[in-house]
């Protein structure tokens, strides 16, 4: 127990940072309470390295202490520290400003517990907790936009997560138990197994927003405010990935389920860019650009146990999405909601241009980018795991995902004339946020070797 | 030693961030730091030539762990067919700092964009790892993409995304190849030297490595039916682009078919050959018939540089079908220096087209007339780099096309028609002289004044010009750095 408790120590901490904040905002301190969550999340994050290389599980084997579970701290939780900061700068001096941050905290917690999932209880309360914080988090602006919005995901999440709920009822007759690594008595019972792994595509899905659960994603990006929208497209969609590639692992092999994933991955890419495609607010041409990199995360995730390469790529891509997709978001928020608003932004903030332009270049995966290494990996193991046509897929799309994020890039350079010069916000933090998003953009690029020498 | 390939690579990069460091520098200030730059990576490129190349495998090797676990490095080095390659870019790179220096639009940015690509053109030459070279390959594409975006003509914008798409879409194929490649080797590598003395992919594999090496490189170098981007990119690309564009990017595509598809999968390309070499045929004979029915004299110098690539093709490809080594290093030699002088003698015409467009601000062949009399100095240049880009003997392009058509003869005899091509090209550019520079002052000029070249404009065109005549009088001090090579070469 004591040795659980131990292994357990960065969610401790997170939790009791969690309670710290709340007591803060309780007392109308949200500076405190920003304070706190920062400290606290960072505290979590150095506890984790001492975890790096440990692989176990506890509680009995419904938690896993793993390369996945482990990397995920120490990628979330810095990624949960910059919304904070981006939250900050966008919802400074509001109402319940401190409940944003505790929430932030609550489905950090929720995200992390869900990649290192162990158990399809686990599970469920992981998609529970991040679901209903997510809801609150959605919502608050308290404007029509903003409620109908946290009205349609919260509609959504219910449903998907309900039929999630029934059908891993199925795993747990079948097996007798709720832990993952009973599923391989499945073997002999195929249907029972198939249902229960449409229950998990179908919860998860909505999660990660797969292709066809996604139709939440665009509207609640649009109507929450861009900092939670920036959060929400990485963080919790992150820990639904990993957790699907801790649930495939232990899957019999007779549901087939790479080749169920690798369709829902090629639709999902395909669809979510040809979305992106004719939109006209940037908020949801992000979104369904964050559609479509699930899309690509799945490539990883078909290749789970067929290849060395599935847990690397997946690490590295989660680590260069989570760089370069909130960068994106932050430029965003200083720079406006619609494409006419990035008119000719590249001539009169060229660093700011140049940032945008590597995030979106890495997010096409073009080299020497953070977004190429992850992408070039996670094709490697898709081919690796025999799966060539939806590596083909996946490179075609990426030709699409060029038009995609070209149309925010040229309008970027265009001469603009001088009566429409469009005020850009000047907001310290946002600005302390991209410039980190881009180093880290740039620099596991060059350096890739530092992530996958921890890797292998 | 000093590691002066990879500083050769890296130094236009320092170049860059040193011109971005100092915003409030003049542009000519600029200007001279892109010169200076670009003058000591072509020392660099003469010291690498001078250090030469080994009789077998790569020389001047050069390598630091990059990502090891998964096989990735830090490799440079060159061969008899990249390092005249290497040389002909910085040379290239060189004369157009000179000839752009007069760019007062954004010149912090030209110039580091330009810095940037000479980088990447380099060091796609010279990467001995299938990463490094895909990752020099796709930065000169976007660094290209800007240049014609930024600093084009009038439909620049159009264009440009025209060309980034297109060989964006051309280049993922070469990634599908490569992650082949490294699967296929044992134990996992992406050093490209292992691929080359030991292709790792035989059978169905090979031929579909092969199928996808050849999309990204046919679109690249263009060929029929792949070259509709070409055209477009050029006719808006500034002069300076439109000289590295086909003077250096076009090289890539056929440097990559002797270095990717040629010695990773030799057995699928022998099998492919004759696909291979009717694509070279239709490209070359398309490209100088398409020439001759354009009216604006910048898309002429474009379609003739499809028919000049055409001519490296079918040399690749005679040399996958020859089985004696003799005549496969004569086609190889041939289709390497081929590659050599068309960067020069094209470069050289995009150079003089955009001196045209300067002083008359038309690119329309009928818009001229008698300009000999007006401008000598630049009429004769044009006349001498057309001469030699229809291939008349005694300059650059006549020894390596006679070396392709020879071996052409003894191996595939039938293929000879692609000589036809020489005959089209040499009516097409007698009718450009004749329109541009021969017969009656056209009225426009006997009003206004045309300058002649300025020293600025000599400066950058004399070298290419002078080699032009080097190359064409005594190539052998070429030939013999390439046939070291392609006469060792064992597949």
């Amino acid at each position: 127990m004591e040795r659980d408790l131990a292994l357990l120590i960065p969610e401790i901490s997170i939790l009791v940072t969690v309670v710290l904040a709340l007591i803060a905002e309780m007392l109308r301190m949200p500076r405190t309470a920003l304070i706190i969550t920062v400290a606290g999340l960072f505290l979590a994050t150095i506890l984790t390295l001492s975890l790096l290389g440990v692989d176990t599980t506890i509680f009995g084997g419904t938690f896993r202490i793993d390369m996945l579970s482990v990397w995920a701290k120490l990628i979330l939780l810095p990624a949960s520290i910059l919304s904070l900061l981006l939250a900050r700068a966008e919802l400074a001096g509001s109402d319940r400003e401190g409940t944003v941050y505790v929430l932030i905290c609550l489905v950090s917690l929720a995200s992390i517990l869900m990649a290192g999932v162990g158990d399809s209880m686990l599970l469920v309360l992981g998609i529970l907790l991040s679901g209903l914080a997510s809801f609150a988090l959605v919502a608050y602006p308290r404007n029509d936009m903003a409620t109908e919005a946290a009205m349609k995901f919260f509609v959504f999440a219910s449903v998907a997560t309900s039929v999630m709920i029934f059908g891993l009822s199925y795993w747990f007759g079948g097996t007798g138990s709720t832990l993952l690594s009973e599923l391989a008595r499945l073997d002999t019972s195929p249907v029972i197994a198939v249902i229960g792994l449409m229950a998990v595509i179908i919860g998860l899905g909505y999660k990660a927003s797969l292709v066809p659960f996604h139709f939440w994603a665009p509207d609640a990006y649009e109507g929450a405010p861009l900092s939670i929208a920036a959060y929400l497209s990485v963080v919790p969609k992150i820990g639904a990935i990993l957790a699907f590639a801790q649930v495939v692992r232990d899957i019999p092999m007779v549901t087939a389920w790479p080749l169920i994933i690798a369709v829902i991955a090629a639709i999902t890419m395909t669809y979510g860019y040809l979305a992106a495609l004719v939109q006209k607010n940037v908020v949801r041409l992000l979104a369904y650009s964050s559609v479509a990199q699930a899309g690509y995360f799945m490539l990883g995730v078909v290749a789970v146990g067929a290849s060395t390469l599935a847990l690397q790529s997946l690490i590295v891509f989660s680590a260069a999405y989570a760089a370069m997709n909130l960068g994106a978001f932050a430029i965003t928020m200083q720079v406006g909601r619609s494409l006419d608003d990035f008119h000719g932004v590249g001539r009169t903030k060229p660093l700011l241009g140049v940032a945008m332009v590597v995030f979106l270049l890495s997010l096409t995966g073009i080299p020497p980018l953070a977004g190429f290494v992850g992408k070039f990996l996670l094709f490697g193991a898709a081919i690796d795991a025999g799966f060539l046509w939806l590596t083909v897929v996946a490179i075609l799309n990426s030709v699409l995902s060029l038009a995609v994020y070209l149309r925010i890039m040229v309008p970027m350079y265009q001469q603009q004339s001088k009566n429409e010069i469009n005020e850009v916000i000047s907001a310290p933090l946002i600005r302390l946020v991209w410039i980190i998003a881009l180093l880290f953009t740039v620099g596991i690029g060059l350096s890739a070797q530092l992530l996958l020498a921890q890797l292998s | 030693m000093y590691p002066i390939v990879s500083i050769t690579v890296f130094l236009p990069l320092l170049g860059a961030l040193l011109v971005l460091s100092m915003r409030k520098a003049p542009p000519q200030a600029v200007h001279a730091i892109g010169i200076i730059t670009s003058g000591f990576t072509l020392l660099g490129a003469l010291i690498m030539w001078f250090r030469g190349v080994n009789e077998t495998g790569f020389a001047q090797l050069e390598q630091i762990d990059w990502m090891p676990s998964i096989g990735a490095a830090y490799r440079v080095g060159v061969d008899g067919i990249s390092l005249p390659l290497v040389l002909l870019t910085a040379l290239l790179f060189f004369v157009t700092f000179i000839y752009s220096s007069k760019v007062r639009k954004q010149s912090h940015a030209f110039v580091a964009l330009m810095l940037l690509l000479e980088t990447a053109s380099i060091g796609a030459f010279t990467a001995l790892d299938a990463i490094l070279f895909y990752v020099f390959f796709e930065v000169s594409l976007v660094s290209m993409y800007f240049m014609i975006a930024e600093w084009g003509h009038e439909d620049r914008q159009r264009a440009a995304l025209m060309f980034f798409i297109y060989t964006f879409l051309g280049s993922l194929p070469l990634l599908l190849a490569i992650l082949g490649l490294y699967l296929g080797s044992d134990p996992h590598t992406f050093d490209m030297r292992v691929w080359i003395s030991n292709p790792p992919l035989d059978g169905m594999a090979a031929t579909l490595a092969l199928v996808a090496m050849l999309i990204t490189f046919a679109v690249k170098t263009p060929v029929f039916p792949f070259h509709t981007w070409l055209p477009a990119a050029h006719v808006q690309a500034p002069a300076a682009g439109s000289v590295i564009l086909a003077g250096v990017m076009l090289k890539f595509g056929t440097y990559g078919l002797i270095r990717f598809a040629l010695q990773m999968t030799p057995d699928a390309f022998r099998e492919a050959g004759l696909v291979i070499l009717g694509f070279g045929v239709v490209a070359a004979l398309y490209g100088a018939f398409a020439a001759l029915a354009q009216t604006d004299l910048k898309r002429l110098v474009a379609y003739t540089s499809i028919n000049h690539m055409g001519y490296i093709i079918v040399g690749v490809a005679i040399a996958a079908l020859a089985s004696d080594p003799a005549i496969r290093a004569i086609a190889l030699d041939g289709s390497v220096l081929q590659m050599i002088s068309h960067g020069l003698v094209t470069g050289a015409l995009f150079l003089l087209v955009g001196m045209l467009q300067d002083r008359a601000h038309t690119r329309e062949m009928d818009q001229f007339g008698g300009l000999l009399k007006v401008v000598p100095v630049l009429g004769w240049s044009f006349v001498l780099a057309a001469f030699a880009s229809l291939g008349l003997p005694g300059l650059a392009h006549f020894p390596a096309e006679f070396q392709i058509f020879l071996a052409t003869l003894q191996v595939e005899p039938f293929a000879i028609i692609v000589i036809i091509g020489i005959v089209i090209t040499a009516g097409l550019y007698l009718r450009a002289i004749a329109q541009i520079f021969l017969g009656e002052v056209g009225d426009k000029w006997t009003t206004t004044t045309m300058a002649d070249l300025s020293y600025r404009e000599l400066l950058a065109l004399g070298p290419l010009l002078a080699f032009t005549i080097v190359l064409g009088v005594a190539p052998a001090w070429v030939l013999d750095v390439i046939h070291k090579t392609t006469s060792a070469l064992q597949f």
